[in-house]
C-alpha cells in the first residue's frame, strides 16, 4: 500500500465553493495535490482566480469560478462550467457559508435574515448536490462533503439560526447518503470548531482565544489545514464504506464566543 | 501546508496492536508498517500474533514483533509494555482492538458473563491505555484508537454483555480525551458489521443472516478490515492532529429498514 494510492484523486474532479480563501483555499490546495481538478468557487471571482492561479504554479489543473451560492443560476453556471472545462464531476465540498458569530440576538434578527442563513449554508450544500449527483453517478465515484460547524451540537448563546442551519446541513448530510446509498455516492460532513481564518478574526479577541483554549484539551485553535486533511479522508477512495458521518475537528472541546 | 507524505509517514512510529491476529487487527498491521511503522502485533493467540507480524515484516521490509497477551491479564500488559520499550525503545501509538461478544438473549445473561464482557472490551483498554501513557506523553502527536461497534450506540439486546461493555468503553474514551491535553489523543472508530472471517460465524451467524445483514446496509455490503485500518490510520496521521475524543463511524452509511415493508 503506497501513499499516492490510499488518497490518489487523478483523473477525479473537484468542485468547491468558497475556495478563495481560509478552509475553502486549504481544502482546494489538499485535493490538488491528490491529483484532482479543482473547479474553484468563490463569491469573489479575484479569489478564486488567485487559488487556481496557486495550483496551476504547482502543477495542478483548476479553474476559478465565480459563485454566489444563494443565486440558483450561479449554482448552476457552477457546474456547467465544471464539466466543460474537466468533463465531470467526482467531489463536491460545499464549503460557502456564513452568518455566524454570536450576532443573532433573538429580539432584533429578522425573518429574512434567518432565511438568508438557511439559504446560504443549507439550500446551496442541497442544490449543488441535486446538480452534481448525476454526473458522479454517471462517473461511478462521487463524495460529498459539506462544511458544518462544532455550533451544530453546541448550545451558543446568539447563533439559534446559524447554529440550526448548520445542524440541518448534518442531518441532510445523513438523508442524503440514505437515498444515494445504492449507488456510488458518498455524503458526509466536517465539523470545524473555531478555525483560524479571516472570518473568525473579525469576531476574536486574546481574551476570547484564551476562553476558547479553556475548553479545548488540545490547547490551540484550529488550522485550515486541520480541516482540509478531514475533507481529504472523506474525498479519497479510502472511506469508500464511510458515509452519512459527520467528523468533528474541533480539538476535542468546545469553542464558544462569549 | 504539509505535503500528502507528511501527514501520513508513520516512519520512526512504533504502535501496538492488540487483537491484531484477526482480520481488523491484522489489516492495520499491514497497513501501519507499510506507511513505515514498527508494529507490535499483539493477540492472545501467541502463534497467530507471530505469524501476522512474520507476514507484515516480509511485505513491508519494516520490522514488526509478535506478542501473545492476554489482555485481561494485568502482568502480560505490562510484559507487553516492556517488549515493546526493549524492541523499540518508545511507543508512539496504540489501537485498542480486542473485543469480544456473544449473542445473548437479553434475559440469559448473568454476572459471569457481563463480567467478562467488561474485562475484555473496556477495562483491558483501560489498563493497557494506562501503562502506555508515561510513553504516549513523550512522543509528538501520540494518540490511541479504540474500536468500537454501532452496536454500543443502538439497542443491541441480541447481543447485551458486548453492547453495554462498548457502550462503556466510547465514554472512557471521551473522559480520556477531555483531560489528555495537547499531549496524547483518543478516538473511537465505531465499526459496523465487517467480514472478519472465522469470528463472525463464531459469533453465531450463518451464511444467509449475513447475506440479510448485508442488505441491510445502506451501502448493501459489509465492510472490509482494511476499511476500518484506513479510519484509525487517519485518526492516528498528522492530518487528525486537532482531532480527539471522537467517535468516526465506519459502517457503510449505517442501517435501515423501511417503515413500510413490502407485503411479499
Amino acid at each position: 500500500m503506497k501513499l499516492n494510492h490510499l488518497f490518489d484523486l487523478s483523473g477525479k474532479v473537484a468542485v468547491v465553493t468558497g475556495g478563495g480563501n481560509g478552509i475553502g483555499k486549504a481544502v482546494c490546495m489538499m485535493l490538488s495535490r491528490a491529483g484532482a481538478s479543482v473547479a474553484v468557487g468563490d463569491l469573489k471571482y479575484e479569489d478564486a482566480q488567485h487559488v487556481a492561479d496557486e495550483i496551476k504554479a504547482e502543477g495542478g489543473k483548476a479553474i476559478a469560478v465565480a459563485c454566489n451560492v444563494t443565486v440558483d443560476e450561479e449554482l448552476v453556471n457552477m457546474v456547467d462550467e465544471t464539466v466543460k472545462a474537466f468533463g465531470k464531476v467526482n467531489v463536491l465540498v460545499n464549503n460557502a457559508g456564513g452568518g455566524g458569530g454570536g450576532r443573532e440576538n433573538p429580539s432584533k434578527i429578522s425573518v429574512d435574515d434567518f432565511a438568508w442563513r438557511f439559504k446560504l449554508n443549507v439550500y446551496s450544500a442541497w442544490r449543488l448536490s441535486q446538480l452534481c449527483a448525476p454526473h458522479m453517478e454517471k462517473d461511478g465515484y462521487g463524495s460529498i462533503i459539506n462544511i458544518t460547524s462544532m455550533s451544530s451540537i453546541n448550545r451558543s448563546p446568539n447563533m439559534s439560526a446559524y447554529a440550526a442551519s448548520k445542524a440541518a446541513m448534518n442531518h441532510m448530510t445523513a438523508n442524503l447518503a440514505m437515498d444515494y446509498g445504492g449507488g456510488k455516492i458518498r455524503v458526509n460532513a466536517v465539523g470545524p470548531g473555531a478555525t483560524k481564518t479571516a472570518a473568525l478574526a473579525s469576531v476574536l479577541t486574546p481574551e476570547i482565544e484564551a476562553k476558547m483554549l479553556a475548553h479545548t484539551p488540545i490547547k490551540r485553535l484550529g488550522e485550515v489545514d486541520d480541516i482540509a486533511g478531514a475533507v481529504l479522508y472523506f474525498a479519497a477512495p479510502i472511506s469508500e464504506w464511510v458515509s452519512g458521518e459527520t467528523l468533528f475537528v474541533n480539538g476535542g472541546g468546545v469553542q464558544t464566543l462569549d | 501546508m504539509k505535503s500528502i507524505e507528511q501527514l501520513f509517514s508513520f516512519k520512526g512510529k512504533v504502535i501496538i496492536i492488540t487483537g491484531a491476529a484477526g482480520a481488523i487487527g491484522g489489516a492495520a498491521g499491514h497497513l501501519f508498517a507499510s506507511l513505515g511503522a514498527n508494529v507490535v502485533i499483539s493477540d492472545l493467540n501467541g502463534e497467530g500474533a507471530k505469524k501476522v507480524a512474520a507476514e507484515i515484516t516480509a511485505e513491508s521490509g519494516v520490522e514488526a514483533l509478535g506478542i501473545q497477551t492476554n489482555a485481561t491479564v494485568e502482568a502480560e500488559l505490562d510484559t507487553l509494555v516492556q517488549t515493546t520499550l526493549e524492541k523499540f525503545g518508545k511507543i508512539s501509538g496504540l489501537i485498542n482492538n480486542v473485543g469480544w461478544g456473544a449473542a445473548t438473549p437479553i434475559w440469559e445473561s448473568d454476572t459471569d458473563k457481563m463480567v467478562k464482557s467488561y474485562l475484555l472490551n473496556t477495562v483491558g483498554a483501560y489498563n493497557l491505555t494506562k501503562r502506555c501513557m508515561p510513553y504516549l506523553e513523550k512522543e509528538p502527536n501520540a494518540s490511541v484508537v479504540f474500536s468500537g461497534s454501532l452496536v454500543g450506540v443502538t439497542p443491541s439486546p441480541e447481543f447485551i454483555e458486548y453492547s453495554t461493555a462498548k457502550a462503556g468503553l466510547m465514554n472512557l474514551v471521551r473522559s480520556m480525551a477531555v483531560v489528555s491535553g495537547p499531549k496524547v489523543r483518543f478516538n473511537t472508530v465505531l465499526i459496523g458489521s465487517v467480514d472478519n472471517g472465522d469470528s463472525t460465524l463464531a459469533a453465531g451467524y450463518d451464511p444467509e443472516m449475513l447475506r440479510r445483514l448485508s442488505e441491510a446496509f445502506v451501502m448493501k455490503r459489509r465492510g472490509f478490515p482494511m476499511e476500518i485500518a484506513y479510519g484509525m490510520m487517519f485518526l492516528m496521521s498528522n492530518a487528525a492532529e486537532w482531532i480527539t475524543g471522537i467517535d468516526l463511524r465506519i459502517d457503510g452509511g449505517g442501517t435501515y429498514k423501511s417503515k413500510m415493508p413490502k407485503k411479499d
